[in-house]
């Protein structure tokens, strides 16, 4: 798919903001069912396979500032976005879950969501496993995915692959190719004739009596300019999105209920070597879910100097053996909550997030807990990263852990990101209705992570997808295009 | 103050304090090296967001005040070492962002700095 050139003055009739799981799924179903789609992706086209994943060259490219930006609390709490095309879907894990039907339930009745119906929705799941390829790795799993297996199964806890979105070209594991957005929706959408511009920033929405007609833009170059449209979505993630309606002076419930899955990580070393650089295991342990998951995460050599710095004075020799290291993490459902606030003369918002007490608890028997599936599993020794942390080589150091783990003192971070404008009729903790549009607007939709009304305690991705589809189908049959 | 001289203003807070951590934490890396890295850590600084970066300058001055007293730069030093609230947590990035560089450029660094 190409990049439509951008100018001073576009027009369409739907604006699509943003080019992830949300946007880029809009974008396919409005243009199939007609409508003169547009959309516009801050971050640049980046070819998959151009960059190494997990890289700090792909940090650069395809990362938010970086990929240094944190929500301000005590601790504060790192987090990625994907600012390319394709966004997130560029960049994470691949792994893919199911939105749980037990909470679209629960969803449905605590947040007033009308016709929120569990089987609509996992039938558009089967949609997007088909369309973005949901499959197991086809042959055994890699070394440090099975080493969350193994621990598992000698402590008798819940396990199991995690399948991806990924095509494999030769039956291989490392053929796999991920089939992001730039991979499967975008061409998807462009082939009913939407467009995409990228390297444009949305300033602000133009709105008066609840209704928005005009976009300002900032291109790459530094241009400003203007869309006009007749409806706009809004698909740029849980910060982006609230930001933007904020900055266009859309109240309401709009960035005050921020959620995430707050994670702690440790790392561990092993006799064999086991380091897969440009992948992360598969396997999650699920058998404290929803409250708490094992999972493991990118273990490039920088990654595992960034994992010891807490503790570089004791930790540093380990690093020459990173070949036989890799990083695993302890993710929570989290109590707490957080904001996003758009501030006049700043161009980010500023996020802010406040961990419960029973949140940090939590964090601390997550930590152990992984510490101790380590050692089952045969790690030599294991460097938990927070600061004072001790190496644990047996069991007896298990303690010795967890009276000496303090979230605050901890290496906190996360990349699921959701609940910012939380859709359904309850007005008073929900930013956006039943289908994604904006309370009291007539036009403005959000479609991404955002509505998500908690977080779901698996991989959001799937979640994200199957309800924007839905959302863009009920829009699509109640709005016409003007053809 | 333009949008243009900011990022030089923050590159010259950054980067004495994050040449001072590395040749305290990695003490064999060569200048040529450090250099590299402190370049790297000054370019992401620059790019952090807004209010982070409002953040991150006053931290910076803090230290920055520190080292150019008689003595600073082991006062610098021992406050860098400690887990500070806030203050804390700037030390922290610097030294993250530049550890990540080294073993993501050259994977084989020795603990001290030195090349393999």
């Amino acid at each position: 798919m190409n990049s439509a050139s951008a100018t001073a003055q576009m027009h369409a009739e739907v604006l699509v903001i943003g080019s992830g799981a949300g946007g880029a799924t809009t974008a396919a179903v409005l243009a199939e069912a007609g409508f003169d789609v547009l959309i516009v992706e801050e971050g640049e086209w980046i070819e998959q396979g151009s960059v190494v994943p997990f890289s700090l060259q792909q940090m650069d490219l395809q990362y938010r500032a970086g990929g240094v930006t944190v929500a301000l609390g005590l601790p504060s709490i790192a987090y990625t976005e994907g600012r390319c095309a394709g966004g997130g879907t560029e960049i994470n894990s691949g792994l893919y879950r199911r939105p749980p039907e037990d909470l679209l339930q629960r969803w449905a009745t605590d947040f007033r969501i009308d016709d929120l119906q569990p089987d609509e929705v996992m039938s558009i799941a089967n949609e997007v496993e088909q369309a973005i390829s949901v499959t197991l790795v086809p042959g055994p799993p890699s070394a440090p995915s099975d080493v969350l297996r193994r621990g598992a199964e000698r402590l008798g806890w819940q396990n199991s692959e995690i399948p991806r979105w990924m095509k494999y070209a030769t039956g291989e594991t490392s053929s796999g190719q991920r089939q992001s957005m730039t991979r499967t929706y975008l061409p998807l959408a462009a082939s009913h004739g939407a467009r995409l511009v990228t390297g444009c920033r949305i300033d602000q929405l133009q709105v008066a009596n609840g209704t928005a007609s005009r976009a300002t833009m900032t291109l790459t170059d530094g241009r400003h300019g203007t869309i006009d449209f007749r409806h706009v979505f809004v698909c740029g993630g849980a910060i982006q999105s609230p930001a933007l309606l904020q900055r266009s002076r859309i109240h309401g419930f709009i960035g005050r209920s921020l959620a995430v899955h707050p994670t702690v990580k440790l790392t561990a070393r092993f006799a064999d070597e086991l380091n897969v650089p440009g992948d992360v295991p598969v396997h999650q342990v699920k058998e404290f879910a929803p409250d708490l998951s094992f999972g493991g995460s990118a273990s490039q050599p920088g990654l595992v100097a960034l994992a010891l710095s807490d503790q570089w004075r004791t930790f540093s020799r380990a690093i020459t053996d990173w070949r036989r290291m890799s990083i695993y993490y302890a993710a929570i459902t989290s109590e707490g909550r957080g904001r996003v606030r758009a501030v006049r003369g700043l161009r980010d918002p500023i996020v802010t997030y406040a961990l419960t007490r029973h949140d940090r608890a939590l964090l601390g028997s997550g930590l152990g807990r992984l510490a101790l599936l380590m050692l089952e599993a045969g790690a030599h020794e294991v460097y938990p990263s927070f600061r004072g942390a001790p190496v644990v080589r047996n069991r007896r150091d298990l303690a010795t852990l967890r009276s000496a783990f303090s979230a605050s003192k901890a290496s906190v971070m996360t990349v699921h990101l959701c609940s910012t404008v939380p859709m359904g009729e309850d007005t008073t903790r929900c930013g956006a209705n039943s289908f994604g549009r904006v309370h009291d607007t007539s036009n403005v939709w959000v479609n991404d992570a955002s509505l998500l009304p908690t977080a779901p305690g698996v991989n959001p991705q799937g979640t994200v997808m199957a309800l924007a589809i839905r959302n863009a189908r009920r829009f699509a049959a109640t709005e016409h295009p003007r053809g | 103050m333009s949008s243009a001289s900011r990022p030089r203003r923050l590159d010259t807070i950054v980067g004495p304090f994050a040449d001072l951590l590395l040749t305290a934490d990695l003490p064999e890396l060569s200048d040529a090296r450090r250099a590299e890295v402190v370049a790297f850590v000054q370019r992401r600084a620059n790019g952090v967001p807004s209010f982070t970066r409002f953040g991150l300058t006053v931290i910076a001055l803090v230290y920055r005040g520190v080292m150019v007293v008689p003595g600073g730069r082991s006062t610098a030093r021992f406050l860098a070492s400690k887990p500070i609230p806030l203050l804390g947590d700037y030390p922290r990035l610097i030294r993250s962002l530049g550890f990540a560089y080294v073993w993501d450029r050259w994977p084989d660094t020795l603990p001290t700095g030195g090349a393999s």
